[in-house]
């Protein structure tokens, strides 16, 4: 056997190797990792020297992680801003949970085509973002929330995002209402449901 | 060269000279003069390409004029010294020899001595070794070989792998950029040891008078065995240090990956920790990536209106007929079936109200549609008790229909 390695690089290794693992906030956060935290739950993020972002990747003509449809995930994932990121002069995380039927149907008004196609794609894009820790889906609920990596979004790059949110199609409209009253009274709610 | 033990007599100078002449042929390409070798590689490219043309040539030969020609690129005083060096030393002959003879034939020789030094420089002898020990194994199989013609050939080998290993030990303990270098030129694969054992082995069957040499040979064939495996093992320590895959050749990898067993393979990897697959979206790419992506709505949206309504400016500005209406209302009360009236007239009142039937008579003087216009005069009236204080006269007239 190895010698023993200390218990803060085995969780920063393991931090790693499962992407951005959600711990209690009464955990010690191994040194070094960017964390993201929405009260109950602290996201280990991975670390980028110099608060680079893998964008930077690009300017070194390397190539990125190769994505399948990237285009279509990321329209999903603007989708899912537009329901979740509702006070758009705050930064998106962490965000409000939005029933992912609000999410399918601004991506369906986003895109051309047919409809229930497109409800198809997305949901299979959201549960892949929710694999990379980009959006927090519940299955359980049908809801989805912005995930902890899009705390790794440095501020000065939001301008465009924010602006963008702004022009896209508006949730349906009694939704969001309700979907308002449980993200505040979620508490009472959940008994209800 | 050739052993002079007793003194020597015409023939043997005839024979050494003929030898001699061979040698000559042979490295005439590398020569700079008849003393010398070569210290410019150009100079071995203008030997190559005059090979070159008269293979082309065919029988009759090239003429000094066409050996300029096909060698134009080079300076002329360079090719006059190789064509100087290369017919010294019998590599370029006359077609006949005879005076004057205007044209020139190449040495075959010459040729296959540059073919074995151009591929001597790629491999490094490595590749010669496989050929000759090849060779040597035909020659074994061969019923006319003498006994004295294998220990020749063996005693040979035997000194080609000595000093082959010599070369390799001395790289092992020099520094390892060299090694990685020159290694792999120099150390043996399994193949050319296994073949050199299968030689000695044809050797030792056929001849077993010969054992004394091919016990050197064997000897010679072992230590280079063993110096090529240090020579390896000092590389694969140092690439194990520092990861530099590239000091070892690209073969030796390949071969490692074929060969080796899952539990090697891993071992490889042991204490490395991969980060998990995590896409990053920047938020440029999602902009860029909605912007570009099919839709239904119009590509330019609308500006950005305010959220508060405001229809007054709106209808103002929308209605030039009603203002231009009602200008003309304003200006026929004030003329009152008149065709002209004396502004003082109409501004006798209060200035308040009289400010404001000002304005409108100005707006109707602007404008373009309506005939009416005011007309000033040069005057002015200073009135302290009035109101408008001061006035200059002026007129208010109608100009058309």
């Amino acid at each position: 056997m190895t010698p023993p390695v200390p218990p803060e690089v085995l969780a920063r290794a393991r931090a790693r190797l499962l992407g951005a693992p959600a711990i209690p906030v009464s955990e010690p956060v191994p040194p070094g990792l960017p964390t993201a935290s929405d009260g109950s739950s602290v996201w280990l993020l991975p670390p980028w020297p110099d608060g680079a972002t893998p964008a930077l990747l690009e300017e070194y003509d390397i190539a990125p992680m190769p994505l399948d449809r990237p285009g279509q995930a990321r329209r999903v994932l603007a989708a899912a801003l537009r329901c979740c990121w509702t006070r758009l002069d705050d930064a998106p995380w962490p965000g409000e949970p939005a029933p992912v039927g609000d999410v399918l149907e601004v991506y369906v008004r986003m895109s051309r085509g047919d409809a229930e196609l497109a409800r198809r794609w997305a949901t299979g894009e959201l549960r892949r973002l929710h694999d990379t820790g980009w959006l927090l889906l519940d299955e359980d609920t049908a809801t989805v929330r912005t995930g902890p990596r899009i705390a790794l979004w440095p501020e000065g790059s939001l301008g465009p995002l924010r602006d963008l949110v702004r022009r896209l199609p508006q949730p349906p409209e009694p939704l969001p209402h309700v979907d308002a009253q449980g993200g505040a009274g979620e508490p009472v709610e959940d008994p209800g449901e | 060269m050739s052993p002079t033990n007793d003194a020597p007599s015409l023939d043997d100078v005839l024979v050494g000279e003929a030898v001699l002449g061979v040698y000559r042929q042979m490295f005439a390409a590398l020569a700079r003069d008849s003393g010398a070798v070569v210290d410019d590689p150009e100079m071995v490219d203008v030997a190559e390409t005059l090979l070159a043309a008269f293979a082309d040539a065919g029988e009759e030969g090239l003429s000094h004029e066409q050996m300029r020609h096909v060698c134009r690129r080079y300076p002329a005083e360079v090719f006059e010294n190789r064509l100087r060096v290369l017919k010294g030393l019998g590599a370029i002959r006359e077609v006949f020899p005879k005076p004057n003879q205007l044209r020139y034939r190449a040495s075959f020789t010459s040729v296959v001595g540059l073919m074995f030094i151009r591929r001597m420089m790629r491999d490094g002898g490595q590749s010669e070794m496989h050929r000759l020990l090849a060779l040597e194994q035909l020659n074994v199989a061969d019923p006319r070989m003498t006994a004295e013609q294998a220990r020749e050939g063996a005693e040979g080998l035997a000194r080609a792998f000595r000093l082959w290993s010599v070369e390799l030990v001395t790289l092992t303990n020099g520094t390892i950029e060299e090694l990685r270098e020159q290694a792999p030129k120099l150390w043996g694969t399994e193949e050319i040891l296994q073949r050199a054992e299968r030689l000695h082995g044809a050797i030792l069957r056929r001849w077993p008078q010969l054992d004394r040499a091919c016990t050197d040979l064997r000897a010679a064939i072992y230590a280079y065995g063993d110096a090529s495996r240090r020579a390896a093992a000092r590389l694969s320590d140092s690439a194990g240090t520092t990861r530099n895959l590239t000091l070892l050749p690209p073969e030796t990898w390949r071969t490692f990956a074929r060969t080796a067993s899952r539990e090697e393979l891993a071992a490889v990897l042991d204490g490395f920790v991969f980060d998990a697959p995590a896409p990053w979206h920047e938020p440029a790419a999602v902009v860029s990536a909605v912007e570009d992506g099919p839709r239904t709505t119009p590509p330019r949206p609308a500006p950005p209106r305010p959220s508060v309504p405001d229809p007054g400016l709106s209808e103002d500005a929308a209605s030039d007929d009603a203002a231009a209406e009602r200008l003309r209302d304003v200006a026929e009360q004030v003329l009152r079936g008149r065709d002209r009236v004396a502004v003082e007239e109409v501004l006798d009142r209060d200035w308040a109200a009289a400010r404001r039937l000002l304005a409108d008579l100005s707006s109707a003087h602007l404008h373009p549609e309506l005939p009416y216009r005011l007309v000033w005069s040069d005057g002015l009236a200073c009135r302290p008790d009035g109101s408008p204080t001061w006035l200059s006269p002026g007129v208010f007239e109608r100009t058309g229909p």
